[in-house]
C-alpha cells in the first residue's frame, strides 16, 4: 500500500516540477492585461476538466473580487463556457459535441476578453475548435495541458504543460487544480494590494 | 463606434540604439515599461455627413483624405482605411500632452491603426500594429525616429526590446510578480518639465554624429541586460547608479538631449534625496524620472516645485502612475 501511495504521489510531485515558471508568468500577465481593458476571461473543458473550470470559476469571482467591490469601481468576471448545462446540451445534440464551446463563445468573445482551455491530452476536437475561433480574432489563450500537449500546447499563447506518460489523468489533472488555485492567490493578493 | 486606446511609455535604459543607423550594425535594445496613461481613439462612420472630421488639438473638416492637414491622420487613413469614399469622424483624447517624452505619438499611431483596422473587422495582433505604426511614421512620414515607441504601446508591459540589423524585433518580458513590480514603481517620481520639445529635431542631430559614436551606443544597448538583473534582484541604488551613467553617456551623443535648465533640475534632485534619474525621451524637455527611497519622494516633489518656481518653469508638475501590462486595445466595438 506505501509504495501505490508514494508512486502516485511522486509521479504528481516530479509532474510539478517540470512547470515552466515562465510560462505561468506569462499567463498571469494575460490576465492582468484583460482587467485591465475591462474584458473577461472565459474558461472550458472536458469531463473533470470541466469541474476544474467550475471550481476554479467559483473561487475567482468569489475570492478574488468579491471583497474589492467597495474600494474598486471597475469589475472582473471568469465565466464558465457553457455556462448552463442546457445550452451545452443543446449545442452537442442540435449541431455535434465539437461546437460544445465554439459555439457559445462565438457570442461571448469580445477584442478585450481572454480564455482558458483545459484539456489533459491537449487534442479534445472541442476544445481545438474554440481555440482557433480565439486565435482567428488574436484572443490570448492559456492552455492547460498534460501528457505530450497535444495541439493546445502548440497553439496556446501560455503553455502550462505537466508533461506526463499518455493517460496520466489524474497526476494532469491534480496539477492542473495547484496552477489554477495558484493563479487564484496570486489575484486576490494582487487586488488586495491595488 | 470604435474606441481603442494605447498606453503610454517609461524608456530605462537603451534609448536611441533603435535608430536604424545603429541597430544595423548591432542589435539594439531598449528596457521600458507601459504606464497607465493613455491615448484614447474614438472612431466613427458619418452616415449623414459627407466629410472628415477629425478632431485632435484642432478640429479638420475635409472632403477627402487627401486635404488632411495632420500628417499622421491622413497617411494611417490613406494607407490603411480601404473606403475613401465613406467619411468617418475621428477624435483623439490623451491623458497627457504630446511631446513629454512618454511615446505618445507612436501610441497615437497605434491606437489609430488597430481603430482602422477593427472597422475593418480586424483585430490586429500586438505584431502587426507595432510594425505598421513603425512603417507609417519612419517609411511613409519619413520621421528620422526609432522603433521602441511603437513597439512598447503596441506589446505593453515591461519589456526588454531588441531591434535586429535585418529588422526584426523581439520583444521578451521582464518577469516580475506585482510586489516586485509595486516596490520598483514606489521608488519612481515622474515629473512633467513644462518644457515641450519635437523629438525628431534632437533625434535628427543625434543620427548624424552616431557613426562616430559606435561604441557609446553598443555599451547602451548592452546595458539592459545588467539593468534586468538589478530589477529582478530590487536593487534599486544601482538602477539608479545605471540610469546616471546612462544619462550621462546620452549627453555626450549631442549637445542638445539636455539643456541648462534640465542640468539645473537635475543636479537640485541629486541634492534633495534622489539617487539617481534620467530625462525621458528624445531630450532637450519633456518629463524627468528619479529614483529615491518611497518615504523620500513627497520631500523631493516638494522641493523640486519650489526650485522650478525660481527658475520660472510654473507648470512643472508631478506625474503619478502606476506600471500596466496592456498595450494596444480595443475598449469598445459595436461597428
Amino acid at each position: 500500500m506505501d509504495k501505490y501511495i508514494e508512486n502516485f504521489i511522486k509521479k504528481t510531485e516530479v509532474a510539478i516540477k517540470k512547470i515552466s515558471n515562465q510560462e505561468i508568468a506569462k499567463a498571469i500577465h494575460i490576465i492582468e492585461e484583460t482587467y485591465e481593458r475591462d474584458g473577461r476571461i472565459y474558461i472550458f473543458g472536458n469531463g473533470g476538466s470541466l469541474a476544474l473550470a467550475t471550481h476554479w470559476v467559483s473561487d475567482f469571482n468569489k475570492t478574488v473580487f468579491s471583497h474589492n467591490l467597495e474600494k474598486n469601481i471597475k469589475r472582473f468576471q471568469a465565466i464558465r463556457i457553457p455556462t448552463t448545462e442546457e445550452e451545452l446540451t443543446a449545442w452537442a445534440n442540435d449541431v455535434g459535441y465539437d461546437m460544445v464551446f465554439a459555439g457559445p463563445l462565438k457570442n461571448y468573445l469580445k477584442e478585450t476578453d481572454c480564455v482558458i482551455a483545459i484539456s489533459s491530452s491537449g487534442n479534445s476536437e472541442n476544445i481545438i475548435k474554440a481555440v482557433d475561433l480565439c486565435k482567428k480574432n488574436n484572443i490570448p489563450v492559456i492552455g492547460l495541458t498534460g501528457f505530450d500537449g497535444g495541439r493546445l500546447y502548440k497553439i496556446a499563447d501560455a503553455k502550462l504543460h505537466i508533461p506526463t506518460d499518455k493517460g496520466e489523468y489524474g497526476v494532469v489533472e491534480s496539477a492542473h487544480g495547484l496552477l489554477l488555485h495558484l493563479l487564484t492567490n496570486y489575484f486576490k493578493d494582487y487586488f488586495d494590494a491595488k | 463606434m470604435i474606441i481603442t486606446r494605447a498606453s503610454l511609455r517609461i524608456s530605462f535604459v537603451g534609448g536611441g540604439t533603435d535608430l536604424p543607423k545603429f541597430y544595423h550594425q548591432y542589435p539594439g535594445r531598449v528596457i521600458s515599461t507601459t504606464i497607465d496613461k493613455y491615448v484614447y481613439i474614438a472612431l466613427n462612420k458619418n452616415v449623414f455627413n459627407k466629410d472628415f472630421i477629425l478632431k485632435y488639438s484642432l478640429t479638420e473638416i475635409v472632403r477627402s483624405p487627401n486635404e488632411i492637414k495632420n500628417t499622421r491622420f491622413r497617411a494611417a487613413i490613406q494607407e490603411y482605411y480601404k473606403n475613401s469614399d465613406k467619411p468617418l469622424e475621428i477624435s483623439s483624447i490623451a491623458d497627457l500632452p504630446s511631446k513629454t517624452g512618454l511615446g505618445s505619438s507612436s501610441s497615437f499611431s497605434c491606437a489609430l491603426i488597430k481603430a482602422i483596422y477593427a472597422l475593418q473587422g480586424e483585430n490586429a495582433s500586438k505584431e502587426k500594429i507595432a510594425k505598421e505604426a513603425s512603417r507609417l511614421e519612419i517609411e511613409i512620414l519619413k520621421e528620422p525616429i526609432g522603433k521602441q515607441d511603437q513597439y512598447a504601446a503596441a506589446y505593453g508591459g515591461l519589456n526588454i526590446i531588441q531591434f535586429n540589423p535585418d529588422e526584426s524585433v523581439n520583444v521578451e518580458p521582464v518577469l516580475m510578480d506585482f510586489k516586485q513590480l509595486n516596490n520598483f514603481n514606489s521608488h519612481l517620481s515622474l515629473f512633467y518639465t513644462g518644457m515641450t520639445r519635437n523629438a525628431s529635431d534632437v533625434l535628427a542631430k543625434q543620427q548624424q554624429k552616431l557613426p562616430n559614436q559606435l561604441e557609446t551606443y553598443k555599451k547602451m544597448s548592452d546595458s539592459v541586460y545588467d539593468f534586468k538583473k538589478y530589477l529582478l534582484k530590487s536593487d534599486y541604488k544601482k538602477i539608479a547608479e545605471m540610469l546616471h551613467e546612462s544619462w550621462l553617456r546620452k549627453k555626450s551623443l549631442s549637445e542638445n538631449i539636455s539643456n541648462s535648465q534640465i542640468d539645473k533640475i537635475y543636479q537640485f534632485a541629486l541634492k534633495n534625496g534622489a539617487w539617481g534619474g534620467k530625462i525621458l525621451g528624445a531630450g532637450n524637455g519633456g518629463c524627468l524620472l528619479f529614483i529615491s527611497e518611497p518615504n523620500k519622494k513627497n520631500e523631493l516633489k516638494k522641493n523640486l516645485e519650489n526650485f522650478t518656481k525660481s527658475l520660472g518653469l510654473y507648470e512643472f508638475e508631478e506625474i503619478p502612475f502606476r506600471f500596466t501590462q496592456s498595450g494596444t486595445d480595443i475598449l469598445f466595438n459595436n461597428s
